[in-house]
């Protein structure tokens, strides 16, 4: 029987039971509350049990009354290891040693752990981590207050926004949130702001520098709009003007718009061809025989075998051959028109930029010829005119 | 239960099991045993041990006694109401007085 760690704490002892009246002893032990477990007979004439050394010394007065003698078979628990223990004396200091260094070594740390550093150095904060008292082989109970270390880490890594300390086991691991900084601003060198074509200014703000122009101005390509040059003539300073400048640009495109389009369409007609793949190497299998077709397109579709989201190197692969016809679309004037000044502002906001705003278009000379429309288009757009001049430095002679 | 209670208080402890509807062996002092195949026996209530030995075990009881037969019957645990006996448990009796029952 498992006696549990109590009984075994005092030592138990298991004892032999010799004549008298031994059934009359269970009992009466049991009446005053001495526990006797694990009773057996042995022989006719005696009986065996296990008691906790406590109440086997209590056992006197009940062994005199009943008549019987005892005799202890067996030692366990506790006191009696111990003694054994005092006996091999280098064994149990080997014992106690053991435990002793075990606990010793587990109380190092071992190891410092840095994580989520991208911009500082991982020696540097060891370094400050060891100004702080914590590197490896040093005793955990000295480590400092795990939030205290974090803020004194933190004062001394200006780059990090936090660090956090955690002590795990031998482990010491430091989180590191580093601090985003703002990129670094442009170098740039001095500049006017100079219109990049002619055009009649709509707006002008000058987030630096002195504008030169005013709205509806009519200004020259390359004409000064914003200044880099400030100040009176005998206390001048250069600054590197910058500014959103507007204006209206007239832009001519010549324009050759066909009056019938050809299209691809598909029949109807396909024809499918099936294929093996394995290890990226095909092997048709149906669908063989040249193409029937005079025009076509092909679609491919590969289909792979997967297992548990793993892909397998082997599969299916599915062409179609589609039967494709050319249409011939035949447009109105007016439909060749429009295609082709789409076409035109499509190109102009490649060029002028995104925020440029066609404000007017105007067709000024228009031709229907071999099946095609010719013609002239003026667009009028407010764009962006910003361009940039760096400004040479007049050195005096 | 001992002879030296009254014939009412006995009456009082059957009318009180009735109507409260409690177990018999709560009201009437009785033994309660529980017995897993025959290795092992669980007996509450007794009024300790009159014979032991490896084949048989005798149970004093509040009225009459209980006998267990076996072999290689060990007393596992006893406290001063109940017994733990393992062993291989052949038979068990239990005696009024007379004979038995």
């Amino acid at each position: 029987m498992n006696e549990g760690w109590l009984p075994r704490l005092r030592g138990i002892v298991t004892v032999r039971l010799r004549g008298g009246a031994q059934e009359e002893l269970v009992n009466d032990c049991l009446k005053d509350g001495l526990a006797l477990w694990s009773i057996r007979r042995t022989s006719p004439e005696e009986m065996e049990f296990a008691v906790q050394v406590p109440d086997f010394f209590r056992l006197k007065p009940y062994l005199k009354r009943t008549g019987c003698r005892i005799h202890v078979t067996r030692r366990r628990g506790l006191p009696f290891w111990l003694r054994k223990a005092a006996k091999r004396k280098f064994f149990a200091a080997g014992i106690v040693l053991f435990f002793a260094t075990m606990f010793l070594l587990s109380s190092l740390v071992w190891t410092i752990e840095v994580r989520g550093t991208e911009r500082i150095k991982q020696e540097d904060l060891l370094a400050a981590a060891k100004a702080e008292g914590v590197y490896p082989f040093q005793w955990s109970w000295k480590l400092p207050e795990p939030s205290l270390l974090a803020a004194k880490l933190s004062a001394r890594l200006p780059d990090a926004a936090w660090i956090g300390v955690e002590k795990k086991g031998t482990r010491i691991i430091f989180q590191v949130v580093e601090s985003k900084r703002p990129d670094a601003a442009k170098l740039n060198s001095p500049r006017h702001i100079i219109a990049s074509s002619d055009a009649v200014v709509t707006r002008i703000i000058a987030d630096k520098g002195r504008p030169v122009v005013r709205v509806n101005t009519k200004v020259k390509k390359g004409q000064t709009l914003i200044s880099g040059t400030i100040g009176e003539p005998p206390n001048t300073a250069t600054v590197v003007a910058d500014g959103e400048v507007r204006g209206l640009v007239w832009h001519e495109y010549a324009i050759v718009s066909p009056l019938s389009i050809q299209t691809h369409v598909y029949t109807g007609e396909s024809k499918t061809k099936w294929s093996v793949v394995l290890f990226g190497r095909a092997l048709q299998v149906s669908g063989f025989g040249a193409n029937p077709f005079a025009q076509s397109q092909t679609q491919e579709k590969q289909e792979n075998l997967g297992w548990r989201g793993l892909r397998l190197p082997a599969g299916r692969l599915k062409e179609t051959v589609m039967e494709t016809r050319v249409e011939e679309k035949t447009l109105t004037r007016e439909e060749a028109v429009q295609a082709g000044i789409e076409r035109a502002k499509a190109d102009l906001m490649s060029k002028a930029g995104a925020d440029a705003v066609v404000k007017e278009q105007k067709i000024l000379h228009e031709k229907t010829d071999n099946g095609k429309v010719y013609m002239k288009v003026l667009l009028e757009v407010d764009q962006s005119i910003v361009k940039e001049m760096p400004l040479v430095q007049m050195q005096g002679e | 239960m001992d002879t030296s209670m009254g014939k009412l208080s006995r009456r009082m402890r059957k009318w009180t099991a009735d109507i409260l509807d409690l177990p018999q062996d709560v009201a009437y002092d009785l033994p309660r045993m529980i017995m897993i195949g025959d290795r092992q026996l669980y007996i509450e209530n007794h009024r300790g041990v009159i014979h032991f030995s490896s084949e048989q075990l005798r149970l004093k009881l509040s009225k009459g006694e209980l006998e267990v037969n076996g072999m290689d019957l060990i007393i596992r645990t006893i406290w001063t109401e109940e017994v733990f006996i393992e062993g291989r448990i052949t038979s068990v009796n239990l005696k009024d007085g007379e004979g038995k029952r």
